[in-house]
């Protein structure tokens, strides 16, 4: 079954090197990444495959959104390379140098990869001492608030520089205008369903797997991605740009500060006993849920902000 | 190592040839994410075996009895946050993408370079 899914992911990947137009390339690669996050759900993690489905989804709305603004949709559609005159320094250039610099690699690649089975200690130890250590049962939400809260930091910290990045570059201080770009879709039948009963439906989703992070499978990451999709289906369809930007970045700023608090009070206190200290099983549900709600409301802000500016981009 | 981690990076591969092959800006972007599915896949199939479950531990009964067929918790958690930088690097470049078009009027990577070479000798000269 796993393989099965697997060779489908390979020539959906294999498509998307020998597509010319823009539109069917990105089309094909949120194809290949939703066949990707199915095979993370058949390697056995349900994390990251909730997480690659919105993500995939996201980068293929700010590809769309973004260039279908910028250059329109009947360029986007013949939005071919410009042509060069096949010659045979060209050929060379494309084909035989870049390949043969694939296989080397491939095979440096390939040599270096060990031939003995993987060493298990580590992921014995996890599981045997997650549920008593960090607490909650599941042993991935754990990992990345308990054992290794630092890359959780620094991940929250690349978010908020990213975020910082977009509402730099896209110089945009003025008052939103509605040029009526989505009105026809509107009183589309399909579009009223999405935003009436299955965007509701996924903010509350979100929200319980934020609540349950600790628990089940989920937590701040794929709640908060969860929600900030409600924002952006209400804004692609409905057309209404009223959130207030800057206080929203505020509300981020001050957020990753009380992460950042909520880790250390942790970390520190772990530095006088064990790493991490053993708490009470109730104080340990508390840390775990306060992480995966400070988490899930950061990063539903960034992405939030990151789309808004996107489409504030063109109507500068 | 089994199948998968083959076919992971083999899908690496792909798209790295892709990069070195495009001249258009945007379809850079797109095969450097698509570089990074293959990365993701390859760390969670490491240590795979069919049948494996998902690490959520309810009991210590489970976790004495079925240890084997329980999947690695530690890439999964790594590759989670990878995600998410993931998608925030992706609006980095296409946002850059967007500023260096309105300054050159172009999305092929040879012309961009000439056109900023052009741009940084006109400020030489004007001191």
């Amino acid at each position: 079954m796993t393989t099965t899914i697997m060779s489908f992911w390979l020539f959906c990947n294999i498509f998307v090197l020998f597509q010319k137009k823009l539109l069917s390339m990105i089309l094909w690669l949120f194809l290949s990444s939703i066949i990707a996050s199915l095979g993370f759900l058949f390697l056995g993690s349900p994390d990251v495959a909730m997480a690659e489905a919105t993500a995939s989804a996201f980068v293929t709305i700010i590809f769309i959104v973004c260039f279908e603004n910028f250059f329109g949709i009947k360029n986007l559609q013949n939005f071919i390379e410009e042509e060069n005159s096949k010659t045979r320094e060209n050929i060379f250039k494309k084909i035989i140098l870049p390949a043969f610099v694939v296989l080397c690699t491939f095979a440096l690649f390939m040599n270096f990869l060990p031939q003995a089975p993987q060493d298990t200690y580590l992921k014995n130890l996890y599981i045997l001492r997650a549920s008593t250590d960090v607490g909650g049962q599941n042993v991935v939400g754990a990992i990345y608030l308990g054992y290794r809260v630092y890359d959780t930091i620094f991940e929250a910290l690349l978010l908020l520089i990213a975020v910082v990045a977009v509402v730099h570059l896209s110089h945009f201080d003025g008052v939103y205008k509605k040029d009526g770009k989505q009105s026809e879709v509107k009183n589309n039948a399909i579009s009223l369903f999405t935003v009436r009963i299955v965007a509701p439906i996924t903010v509350l989703f979100g929200i319980y797997l934020i609540a349950n992070g600790a628990i089940t499978a989920g937590g701040g990451f794929q709640g908060g991605l969860a929600v900030a999709s409600f924002f952006i289906c209400r804004f692609l369809i409905f057309d209404i740009y009223d959130i207030p930007i800057k206080k929203v970045n505020k509300l981020e700023d001050t957020i990753f500060v009380a992460v950042v608090i909520m880790a250390s009070l942790m970390v520190f206190h772990g530095f006088f006993g064990e790493i991490p200290p053993n708490y009470l099983p109730i104080a340990q549900n508390i840390y775990l849920f306060i992480m995966n709600l400070l988490i899930g409301i950061k990063v539903a802000c960034g992405f939030t902000i990151l789309l808004y500016r996107y489409v504030a981009i063109e109507r500068n | 190592m089994n199948s998968i981690e083959l076919i992971s990076i083999i899908v690496f591969f792909l798209g790295l040839y892709g990069l070195l092959t495009n001249r258009n800006i945007v379809k850079t972007i797109v095969f450097a994410s698509m570089m990074e599915v293959g990365i993701i896949m390859f760390w969670l199939s490491i240590g795979f075996t069919e049948g494996m479950v998902a690490p959520i531990v309810a009991s210590m009964f489970e976790v004495d009895n079925y240890q084997v067929y329980i999947s690695d918790p530690l890439p999964q958690a790594l590759m989670i946050t990878a995600i998410v930088i993931g998608i925030s690097i992706t609006a980095i470049k296409t946002i850059m993408f967007i500023t260096l078009y309105r300054k050159f009027k172009t999305t092929d990577w040879d012309i961009a370079k000439i056109k900023s070479k052009e741009v940084s000798k006109e400020a030489i000269q004007k001191g």
